[in-house]
């Protein structure tokens, strides 16, 4: 299916793409300089948002032998030299953390992207641990556990966790690497979008023209918006979102653990009514939490005493949804509550659950709210929605980024294709066939993590057998299916 | 894949000894006598006969209804959703058959730069796409609809890397008058609309220099071309206006091989064809064999 993104054009056709006449662009722009206001400049891709999907986007333009031509601007409200000059300190992790499955990762060798990642401060994982957290009911995803083992051949990584600014660091030195460089323009915000005017030679009516909050103008072929779940440039295009909140909030914060040597790195999540709430693995001893509960409950975690917070996350592993939801109405003395209740309650040890985590890292602790939702289309007239931007999904499945990567993928391909066959890249058909094939995926997977979240919302009723045997059929790999959704997470 | 596969058979038998390609040819042409008994005007007339004299003041190359329909689908050329949507989904399918016609010979067609003849160019879909290849040096697009090239001009300013490589001219094929010979002439979707072929493919002729190419597609005259064309997209589905194709005007492959197998110094160094289907949800499709069965490209170089 995936086929190597940077051979396509050689592949296809005898044709080279020699850097192009695209450079009459600019030459170009002097001659309809209107009176009234200073010519936009033209590009031929404009991308708003320098978050991981913008900037695998321009990443990935640069680095496709036949986009690599193209005038490309991305355009951040942040400042990005941060995060180019990251330089990380060995005894800390950041609390926003990502989990690359392995065709994401496999693009982002391709950019030019993963070798800038430093491989000390990545955790890959090949197992998983999920249970019930009101029957208990578990599914081990375990390839050393399956008949037959894993063989030489089969890559079981599931997924690598990253942290975000990891991730970003190494897409910007692979930009800052491009023989063309795209025109990075960051601690700037998009003050309005609006469509350009005639004028004596060219008639941009239907070109989005960006205005910058430092007065710069930016006339883009292709407009694309990387810009997150408020996406303004989804509201400039008309494009309505649809989805629920989920009255949920993701509580993260990194922690140092119990030595875990001896142990697999594995990830672990609990369903519990409230929402899920998991464990990731990091380099060393150390792991990350993102727990999705109430927001209530998410403002009393953030309010606990450093010792009680970490006691209120080893119960959440541990105790019962019932201890849980008393713990969460103490304000404080949540350690030795957990103590004893910990001590009459049976538990399994590890690695089917966590080791215990040991202190919470200064500072790590953050939330953000929850969020479904999904656009009605992709695409517009020069104009495409990737990422956020184009569907928010619930954490739990690890899935965000990973979809959002895929959409930058199919994106590129389609630009590809247009290009090679002398299409406008901005035309919706150079980007029909983008928007066809993520709409459905997408879509599939949005519904997927939306109705587990909702399975797993009920405390009793039919439903908690049922979903109970559902979990024990998959474990057991009964009708092989524990394999065969192991080997599809490896291969995807 | 299954693009190449075809395309490579179609180079091969291309390339085939002559006398092969007249064997080949000779199976399966309709002698015209033959033709006579069910169409109602012989395919490949050369010379307006009595009967269908042109009016005054319009070209022998055009028909005036033809004139009148298109003009009416100006507006809606360039509507993604519109009646010309099909069109452009072909568009890309036009490009890659015409791109291996001119990699046939090995050498770059054109080292300076591609100088292209778009007769027919309607509003431009593929005159647009060809110029904006970077082997592409100049693109003249020709169509006798100074409405349609109203539109086509519009469309072209929204593209600022059109502007100098891009020039429509509101002329028919006997009409223009330029010296300079192009390396690929392009007739897509053309021929059957056209009431003398043989008269106006012999006016296109004169203007291909030695080694270029003359590209084009249209539909074979079968049973199904009638049910697709005329039938679905026409009558039941309306996805074209009604009088948008006129049956009996079609030319098969078989006809069109063997009309340029009659012309000196043509097709000795590259004759080719390749059918292709429309497949609702995936697009076009290249597929062996439907060349005689429905839509088609054909491409035929000028002898070196």
């Amino acid at each position: 299916m995936r086929q190597t993104l940077l051979q396509l054009p050689t592949k296809h056709s005898g044709w080279a793409f020699h850097a192009s006449r695209l450079a009459q662009i600019a030459s170009a722009r002097r001659s309809f300089a209107s009176e009234a206001s200073p010519s936009p400049e033209i590009y031929d891709v404009v991308v708003v948002g320098g978050g991981p999907v913008g900037l695998t986007l321009a990443a990935s333009l640069g680095a496709a032998r036949t986009t690599s031509h193209l005038k490309v601007a991305l355009i951040e409200g942040m400042d990005l030299t941060p995060t180019r000059n990251w330089n990380p300190k060995p005894d800390y992790f950041a609390n926003r953390i990502v989990s690359l499955i392995p065709s994401t990762v496999r693009l982002l060798k391709e950019i030019g992207a993963w070798k800038h990642i430093r491989q000390d401060r990545v955790q890959s994982y090949d197992g998983m641990q999920v249970w019930d957290g009101m029957s208990g009911a578990r599914v081990e995803f375990d390839w050393n556990k399956l008949w037959g083992g894993k063989d030489e051949q089969t890559d079981t990584t599931i997924a690598h966790m990253v942290e975000n600014v990891h991730l970003s660091h190494g897409l910007l030195k692979a930009i800052g690497d491009l023989p063309i460089q795209p025109t990075m323009i960051d601690k700037t915000k998009v003050e309005r979008i609006e469509y350009g005017q005639m004028t004596g030679q060219v008639d941009m009516r239907d070109w989005p023209v960006v205005t910058l909050s430092t007065g710069q103008q930016l006339a883009a072929r292709l407009l694309i918006g990387a810009d997150g779940g408020n996406s303004p440039v989804r509201t400039f295009a008309g494009i309505e979102s649809r989805g629920w909140d989920y009255d949920r909030h993701s509580m993260v914060a990194t922690f140092r653990i119990e030595d875990d040597s001896a142990f697999p790195k594995f990830a672990y999540q609990r369903f519990l009514p409230s929402g899920p709430v998991a464990i990731l693995p990091l380099p060393g001893n150390y792991a990350n939490l993102a727990w999705s509960t109430t927001p209530e409950k998410v403002a009393h975690l953030k309010s606990l005493a450093p010792e009680d917070f970490v006691a209120m996350v080893n119960a959440a592993f541990r105790l019962s949804y019932t201890d849980i939801d008393y713990l969460h109405n103490l304000k404080s003395g949540v350690a030795d509550e957990t103590k004893w209740r910990e001590s009459v309650t049976k538990y399994p040890d590890p690695p089917q659950i966590p080791v215990r985590i040991t202190e919470v890292l200064d500072g790590t602790r953050a939330s953000f709210p929850l969020k479904m939702k999904h656009a009605d289309k992709y695409i517009a007239e020069r104009i495409a929605l990737v990422g956020d931007a184009a569907h928010t999904i619930h954490p739990m499945a690890g899935q965000g980024l990973n979809s959002g990567i895929g959409d930058v993928y199919s994106l590129v391909k389609s630009l590809t294709e247009g290009i090679r066959h002398g299409q406008d890249i901005g035309s919706s058909f150079t980007l029909e066939p983008f928007q066809s094939e993520r709409y459905l995926p997408n879509n599939a997977l949005l519904g997927f993590v939306d109705k587990l979240h909702t399975l797993y919302g009920f405390e009793s009723g039919p439903l908690v057998p049922l979903r109970s045997l559902g979990v024990e059929i998959i474990n057991r790999d009964w009708f092989g299916l524990k394999r065969f959704l192991m080997s599809q997470a490896a291969k995807s | 894949m299954r693009l190449q596969f075809l395309l490579r058979r179609a180079r091969a038998r291309a390339r085939a000894p002559s006398s092969l390609n007249n064997a080949y040819a000779r199976t399966i042409r309709i002698p015209p006598s033959q033709n006579a008994r069910c169409i109602s005007t012989s395919t490949f007339q050369n010379k307006p006969d009595a009967r269908n004299q042109p009016t005054p003041g319009t070209h022998g190359a055009v028909d005036p209804d033809e004139l009148s329909h298109f003009n009416a689908l100006a507006s809606t050329w360039w509507d993604a959703q519109g009646p010309s949507r099909l069109l452009h989904l072909m568009n890309p399918i036009r490009i890659d058959f015409t791109q291996h016609c001119l990699a046939m010979n090995g050498a770059p067609a054109a080292p300076d730069g591609l100088r292209v003849l778009d007769v027919g160019c309607g509003g431009g879909i593929f005159s647009e796409s060809i110029a904006r290849l970077p082997t592409t040096a100049h693109v003249v697009g020709l169509d006798p609809s100074e409405e349609i090239l109203t539109v086509a001009r519009a469309h072209a300013k929204k593209d600022p890397t059109l502007t100098g490589k891009l020039t429509y001219i509101n002329s028919t094929i006997d009409d223009y008058r330029v010296e300079q010979q192009v390396d690929l002439l392009t007739l897509f979707e053309v021929v059957e609309h056209v009431p003398y072929p043989a008269a106006f493919l012999q006016s296109c002729m004169r203007h291909v220099r030695p080694g270029g190419w003359i590209v084009l597609s249209t539909i074979a005259r079968t049973g199904s071309s009638w049910f697709t064309t005329k039938f679905v997209a026409e009558d039941l589905l309306r996805i074209v206006p009604r009088g948008t194709h006129d049956w009996y005007k079609y030319i098969n492959e078989a006809e069109m091989r063997a009309f340029f197998e009659k012309q000196a110094g043509w097709g000795a160094q590259g004759m080719l064809s390749m059918g292709c289907l429309y497949v609702p949800g995936f697009g076009w499709k290249a597929v062996k064999g439907s060349e005689h069965i429905g839509n088609y490209f054909f491409g035929v170089r000028r002898d070196l």
